[in-house]
């Protein structure tokens, strides 16, 4: 306890006087009072220095957020408890700094990232507004971003990249002075892979959805390749023909455009052929099954007046004829449609008729009797 | 004085930790560490943990994050081996593996490590960039394109550069971040896109024509068959007709004379059912008759409504 007496120093100068008391018998009181008031801040003193053990203790308190996770690094080493490292979220107990320190990791929290090396120069204000700005004749590598595609054309691309940090993310945190540059710079390259690998007008029109793929392959590798420990959540890639060449870039739309209605045309101009042809395919056919109606109907009709004129013939044949004849000669010349000239002969031999074979016009057909001009 | 082992304790602790904080450092598992002495570097520290060391101003200790730093290289023009010339960045990721090599010549300051790593990646990225063809960057046969190779070969080179100029220093991996073309080059670029897409609006439109003239052709082509099939399948149809008409007719063959007969006789009445002229020698049964008494047979056969006159 000696050491004790050597921290109160102040208490220890007091007493020594104590002994020569009677010359100032005022010091004693004084110094006494002194050592009361010395007493009692001491004990202040203590109480703070209890308060201050339990905040320092108290400090070692922290809760880990819902969409966090953290790591205890005890004297720079990460801890690990039956094999986990992370700690889940909730409150949690360290030793405060400098034996214990907590990182934090923002496991699952999604972070976006935006590359634009391959995009033209361009402002916020002109991307809010939509417009474009004014097309250079050629590229200043300085200030212009662009790809190369394939075919070595130039194109611009840009993307957008959704990640979370995956678990158990250490290697995010502790592996990289600045992950999230090193994410951004796989994405960089996945975009200009992807370009050196598609044709401008796959990359523009033709394959959009191929060329995404193809940079989420080549960026997925790079994480596994990197091991920048993150998860991909989604990938969007916009490519545009350089400013200066967007027209003839439309042009061609255009083209393909008018292409497909021209096709269109043709195709609706073919099906209607076809479905005329295959209606006059139907009206053919029908008129041969009509035919053969009427060619049995015939047929049958003729065969049933055979039969039934047969018996009258057998009698007879040569008086049947005559008779037959002249009935029909009697149908025929009361027909006021036919016209009937007689050739009348001279001496047994016939006359020469001379015939101007020249139809006349329709309208005859309603004149009541016909005229009879024999020569 | 009794009342004081608390108290005592406390000071002691406080006097302990405030003792070993001057003798003591701690190494982040980020981090490594060079302690020197009188300013001299002496004890390299590249594992985390607590260590000992005299106080200052015998011993000072030196602390540098070890995580891989990023590296830019400028974004500088290249010659292909087949003569192109051909802008190129690229990005490394390093770290500082040894610090007793690192403190000596770069001391802390990051920036002026770059600078030396950037002069050995140009180095690099043209070295490798020399040997190998336009193509080999940009293709749509991915068995041509070296790409990945490329980045590998530039990567090997540096850090083959790297390690034999002992920085203390290692490159973890490099990507190639922009490939470009000089300006003037771009210009020419745009004047060929320019006139691929004219002809390519040409070709789309000839084979627009082309296919719409091939779509045309080949329906009037298939019309064409249908009518073809259908006329085939109404003379089937006509020539059953003709069997089963044929099957019926044979009922004639009692009397072919009288068949005869009576189908001339329809014929001819059907022929003269239209519109006829008819021309007849008075030789002809029945009109044979006027020879032999004119008038009363024309008034008795022709009816009042013919009426022929004979001139002669």
């Amino acid at each position: 306890m000696s050491n004790g007496i050597d921290l109160l120093e102040p208490r220890k100068k007091a007493t020594p006087p104590s002994a020569p008391v009677p010359p100032e018998p005022t010091e004693d009181a004084g110094s006494q009072a002194l050592s009361e008031a010395l007493r009692s801040s001491f004990v202040i003193v203590k109480v703070v220095l209890v308060i201050m053990v339990l905040v320092f203790l108290a400090q070692g308190f922290f809760v880990v957020q819902p969409q966090e996770k953290a790591v205890i690094l005890r004297l720079g080493n990460p801890v690990s408890k039956g094999g986990k490292v992370l700690l889940e979220p909730g409150a949690h107990w360290a030793f405060p700094y400098p034996i214990d320190e907590v990182v934090r990791i923002p496991v699952g929290q999604v972070q976006t990232i935006r590359s634009t090396v391959g995009w033209y120069r361009t402002t916020a204000a002109m991307e809010a507004a939509g417009t474009l700005p004014p097309a250079p004749e050629s590229l200043n590598p300085a200030q212009e971003g662009y790809v190369l595609t394939a075919d070595g054309n130039i194109i611009h691309v840009k993307g957008e990249l959704r990640y979370r940090i995956a678990e158990p993310g250490l290697d995010y945190k502790f592996l990289f002075a600045d992950a999230s540059n090193a994410v951004l710079n796989a994405f960089n390259n996945a975009l200009i892979y992807a370009s050196a690998t598609y044709t401008a007008d796959d990359a523009l029109s033709r394959d959009v959805g191929g060329f995404r793929e193809r940079v989420r392959l080549q960026l997925e590798r790079t994480i596994a390749e990197q091991k920048l420990g993150i998860a991909v959540d989604q990938i969007d890639v916009q490519a545009s023909a350089p400013l200066k060449l967007r027209q003839a870039f439309a042009a061609v739309s255009e083209a393909e455009a008018r292409r497909g209605k021209t096709l269109l045309d043709a195709r609706s101009a073919a099906n209607q052929a076809l479905s005329q042809a295959q209606g006059e395919a139907a009206i053919r056919i029908a008129a041969g099954e009509s035919d053969k109606t009427r060619m049995e109907q015939f047929v049958k009709a003729e065969a049933n007046r055979f039969s039934s004129l047969l018996p009258e013939y057998r009698k007879n044949p040569a008086l049947f004829r005559n008779l037959r004849q002249s009935e029909a000669l009697q149908r025929i010349f009361a027909n006021p449609q036919v016209e009937k000239f007689m050739v009348p002969t001279r001496g047994g031999n016939p006359r020469e008729i001379r015939i101007q074979l020249n139809r006349e016009p329709e309208k005859l057909k309603t004149l009541e009797p016909p005229k009879g001009d024999a020569h | 004085m009794k009342r004081n082992p608390i108290t005592i304790t406390i000071g002691v602790l406080l006097l302990f930790i405030f003792g070993l904080l001057l003798i003591f450092f701690q190494v982040r598992t980020t981090e490594v560490a060079m302690v020197t002495t009188f300013g001299k570097p002496t004890r390299p520290v590249t594992e985390p943990g607590a260590y000992l060391k005299w106080p200052w101003p015998i011993q000072q200790v030196y602390k540098f994050d070890k995580r891989i730093h990023n590296f830019e290289s400028k974004f500088e023009q290249v010659f292909t081996a087949d003569g192109h010339s051909l802008m190129i960045k690229i990005y490394a990721g390093w770290h500082i593996a040894q610090p007793q090599a690192f403190f000596p010549r770069f001391g802390d300051s990051v920036t002026r490590l770059e600078d030396a790593l950037s002069g050995l990646a140009r180095s690099a990225y043209s070295g490798v960039v020399g040997t190998h063809s336009f193509s080999d960057f940009v293709s749509t046969d991915e068995k041509q394109l070296k790409f990945e190779q490329i980045e590998q070969e530039i990567l090997q080179h540096l850090q083959k550069d790297v390690q034999a100029k002992g920085y203390g220093v290692e490159v973890n991996f490099i990507g190639i971040k922009r490939i470009g073309l000089p300006e003037s080059v771009t210009k020419l670029v745009f004047e060929r896109m320019q006139a691929e897409r004219q002809l390519q609006v040409q070709r789309i439109e000839s084979e627009g024509r082309r296919e719409a003239s091939d779509i045309r052709t080949a329906a009037n082509l298939t019309s064409a068959k249908v009518l073809a099939e259908a006329d085939n399948e109404a003379a089937r149809i006509r020539g059953e007709g003709d069997k089963l008409a044929a099957a019926s007719l044979q009922v004639l063959d009692q009397e072919p004379e009288l068949g005869k007969f009576l189908i001339q006789l329809r014929a001819l009445e059907d022929f003269l059912k239209d519109r006829t002229t008819l021309i007849l020698d008075t030789q002809t049964s029945p009109l044979n008759l006027l020879n032999g008494s004119p008038s009363s047979s024309t008034t008795t056969r022709s009816g009042p409504k013919v009426s022929s006159n004979v001139q002669e």
